[in-house]
């Protein structure tokens, strides 16, 4: 325990945290301490098993084996990927490289394209199959900047992780923000199809909805 | 826990989402009891219980962006604990599903039911004596709160309700419950000390 008054505020914190009952920035700072202070870990242990003396007196558990149990855990889940990781997020504006490339050739082509009809075709063909996966070959802002948002939800070792976020149907919501919407990938998958460099294809809302992200890096 | 309130878990989980692995770490040591117990009824092979605990918290892990706050945090934990727990006994080609008449004869107060439920969960007579210390500590601790520390703490961690929930109750305000809750956490803490603290700390 601590012996400092602003200790003691803190140690408040941590137990208001354990009932759900602390601010976003309070639970920030909670978390932090939580994280650096040995103390804090401790005392949130002693909230957590007191909680559960009091509902059941079975589960009364030495301290060892509590630890011993983290401790295994945890390194388990350091070789777990991070799963989702906003902070990485790239700004809209910072294209990835591939797709920077992949839009600079697409760019390339746009003569042809232009002299000849039949060129489209084959274009909008080589296009088509080459965007299953989803990741940026979209020509226009927006789209990039949506998929770069989702390349980086799941960040490294496991590019799986990424799939299986993928398939969620629904949007991902933090604070009330959109953060990605899988409905919103597969609508702009489908779109890359026809799009391709047509800006005016893509509403201007999901511009507006690319921008709003970054305030929930 | 709460029927009432929102799940008391969802500003660690916000974060869990954010890419912060350790508030997963303080969801873990809030709830392993309870899976380790869970799992416990389930499966006899007192190493496979902590196997399975452990296969639980990293299939949360993994699925939690997944998780929706539908249900409360722990109600969908405790899903994956059972589901974690019936695949292990699938692939151990094991039938050690406590029977029904089982679990009730050993949910019965009785000392030999008792001991031969925690020893089936792999306590050794030490850390049996270390629980049973716990237990005793917690309670008296407990009773020797002031009838205001020992409301607030009761009405929250076994009725499950709010701050906001307290607060009307006792007809204080939230500032005052929340100040209750942690003083009485802290009575009971210091008293729990000498058996929770003996490598001061550094273990966590």
């Amino acid at each position: 325990m601590s012996q400092s008054s602003e200790g003691s505020a803190s140690m408040e914190g941590l137990s208001a945290l354990v009932d759900g009952e602390l601010g976003s920035d309070a639970g920030a700072r909670a978390c932090a301490q939580w994280r650096e202070d040995p103390q804090a870990r401790a005392q949130w242990h002693a909230y957590a098993l007191i909680g559960d003396v009091m509902r059941s007196e079975d589960l009364a558990s030495p301290v060892d084996r509590d630890c011993a149990f983290l401790a295994r855990l945890r390194a388990r889940l350091a070789d777990e990927p991070v799963v989702l990781a906003p902070a990485e997020l790239p700004a809209p504006v910072e294209l990835p490289a591939v797709a920077v490339a992949a839009g600079g050739s697409r760019r390339g082509w746009r003569t042809p394209v232009a002299v000849a009809a039949g060129f489209v075709v084959v274009a909008g063909a080589l296009v088509a199959t080459s965007v299953p996966g989803s990741l940026p070959f979209g020509g226009n802002p927006a789209t990039v900047a949506q998929s770069g948002a989702a390349s980086a939800v799941a960040v490294a070792p496991s590019p799986l992780r990424a799939v299986s976020v993928a398939q969620d149907s629904e949007p991902v919501r933090l604070n009330g923000q959109l953060i990605r919407d899988a409905r919103l990938d597969e609508y702009l998958s489908v779109h890359k199809k026809f799009g391709g460099s047509s800006a005016p294809g893509v509403p201007s809302g999901f511009l507006r909805n690319a921008a709003a992200e970054a305030p929930a890096r | 826990m709460s029927m009432t309130t929102p799940d008391a878990d969802a500003p660690l989980i916000e974060r869990i989402k954010r890419g912060d692995v350790k508030a997963f770490e303080m969801l873990v040591v809030k709830y392993q009891r309870r899976i380790e117990r869970l799992i416990g009824r389930m499966v006899r092979d007192t190493d496979l219980v902590q196997d399975i605990a452990q296969e639980t918290f990293i299939r949360a892990y993994r699925a939690i962006p997944q998780f929706r706050g539908e249900s409360a945090f722990y109600t969908w934990l405790y899903r994956i604990a059972v589901n974690a727990a019936k695949k292990a006994l699938v692939e151990m080609k094991r039938d050690p599903i406590v029977t029904e008449s089982a679990r009730a004869s050993r949910d019965e107060d009785d000392e030999t039911s008792r001991v031969e439920n925690e020893l089936t969960n792999g306590e050794t007579p030490e850390a049996l004596l270390a629980s049973k210390e716990i237990a005793a500590t917690v309670n008296a601790s407990i009773d020797a709160l002031s009838e205001d520390l020992r409301q607030a703490i009761t009405l929250r961690e076994i009725e499950g309700l709010s701050y906001e929930e307290i607060a009307e109750v006792m007809n204080c305000p939230i500032g005052t419950v929340r100040s209750r809750i942690f003083r009485a956490r802290e009575a009971i803490a210091l008293k729990l000390r000498p058996l929770l603290d003996t490598r001061e700390g550094d273990r966590w």
